[in-house]
């Protein structure tokens, strides 16, 4: 075999690998494990007023951000696709911190005290902030 | 006298009843999209906050992290690269129901409207026109409906992926 078909043959199959490579990691990297992470510690009612008060600000410290939240449960839903709901009580009666929750946490009643962690994903003026991918840290 | 200020007092009230207008919302409604050329390209948001009161405005607001992909690396270029997440967490959409008239809000049934309002995304507005459904059960509406949305309409470089997404809303609203 000439030089110059080897040289070309193994170039080709580094490429090959390479895109191979490249697909694998696509396809299997594993979803962020929020229950793996340091969450930063915070009462509902601070969360809320974080981003009342400033929403730039509270975007920067929070988004995106794993998030170890404590508060009094509103109201219990489940979304549509089946996730339990938990929505946390803030000095605006129409205002809540609304988490959708990973893992099933369980029987919970509205007015009791938990903690809970999660990824704050944003805020919804005059509305609610969200967090999802929730696991129950303590009730 | 006595029967005056009854009469005042009626006047009153049924005014008031007249005038209050019926608001139905959820914290939690769904809008996922997909590319129609590649399965692998969709994502479901359940954080979606929206309205819709019997004058025929509604509403939707979400937090585009709150997108969920099924392969963390797409979710991850969807945020940084092509709607820049950071920059631009939100996206909204304010409309009317154009044929209002149709819709009967207190009584079950399945209506056919038409939605125009303006989306903003990725910090572009856009005025859309979109068919879709309101099913009133039980009293409780719940809107369906399909769009497509263009990538260049919103500014978003995407072409490796795709140049179009479909959009699937389905809300349940209380």
């Amino acid at each position: 075999m000439k030089n110059w078909v080897k040289v070309v043959l193994v170039i080709g199959v580094i490429g090959l690998l390479a895109a191979a490579g490249l697909v694998y990691y696509v396809y299997n990297k594993p979803h962020r494990d929020v229950s793996k992470e340091q969450g930063l510690q915070l009462s509902a009612q601070n969360l809320y007023d974080a981003f009342r008060t400033n929403e730039a600000q509270a975007n920067k410290l929070y988004l995106d951000k794993a998030i170890e939240l404590s508060g009094e449960v509103a109201d219990l839903t489940t979304n549509q696709d089946g996730k339990t709901v938990v929505n946390f009580k803030t000095s605006d009666p129409l205002f809540v911190i609304n988490c959708t929750f990973r893992d099933n946490p369980g029987d919970l009643k509205p007015g009791q005290i938990i903690t809970f962690k999660g990824i704050c994903t944003g805020y919804i003026p005059d509305a609610n902030v969200v967090i999802n991918e929730g696991v129950l840290v303590k009730k | 006298m006595k029967s005056v200020i009854v009469l005042v007092l009626s006047m009153a009230f049924f005014a008031t009843a007249a005038d209050a207008q019926k608001i139905f919302s959820t914290r939690n409604g769904k809008i996922s999209f997909s590319a129609p050329k590649d399965e692998d390209v969709k994502a479901v948001n359940n954080e979606v906050v929206s309205r819709i009161a019997d004058n025929g405005q509604i509403t939707f607001s979400m937090v585009i992290k709150s997108f969920r992909f099924k392969f963390a690396e797409m979710q991850e270029h969807f945020n940084d690269q092509y709607l820049e997440s950071s920059k631009f967490p939100r996206a909204d959409f304010k409309g009317n129901i154009v044929n209002l008239s149709d819709v009967n809000f207190s009584k079950d049934g399945v209506y056919k409207v038409t939605v125009k309002g303006d989306l903003t995304m990725h910090g572009v507005t856009k005025n859309l026109t979109v068919p879709g459904t309101i099913t009133i059960s039980g009293g409780k509406p719940s809107v369906e409906a399909q769009f497509t949305a263009l990538m260049k309409d919103f500014n978003v470089s995407a072409s490796s992926v795709t140049d179009r997404v479909t959009v699937d809303i389905a809300c349940q609203y209380q």
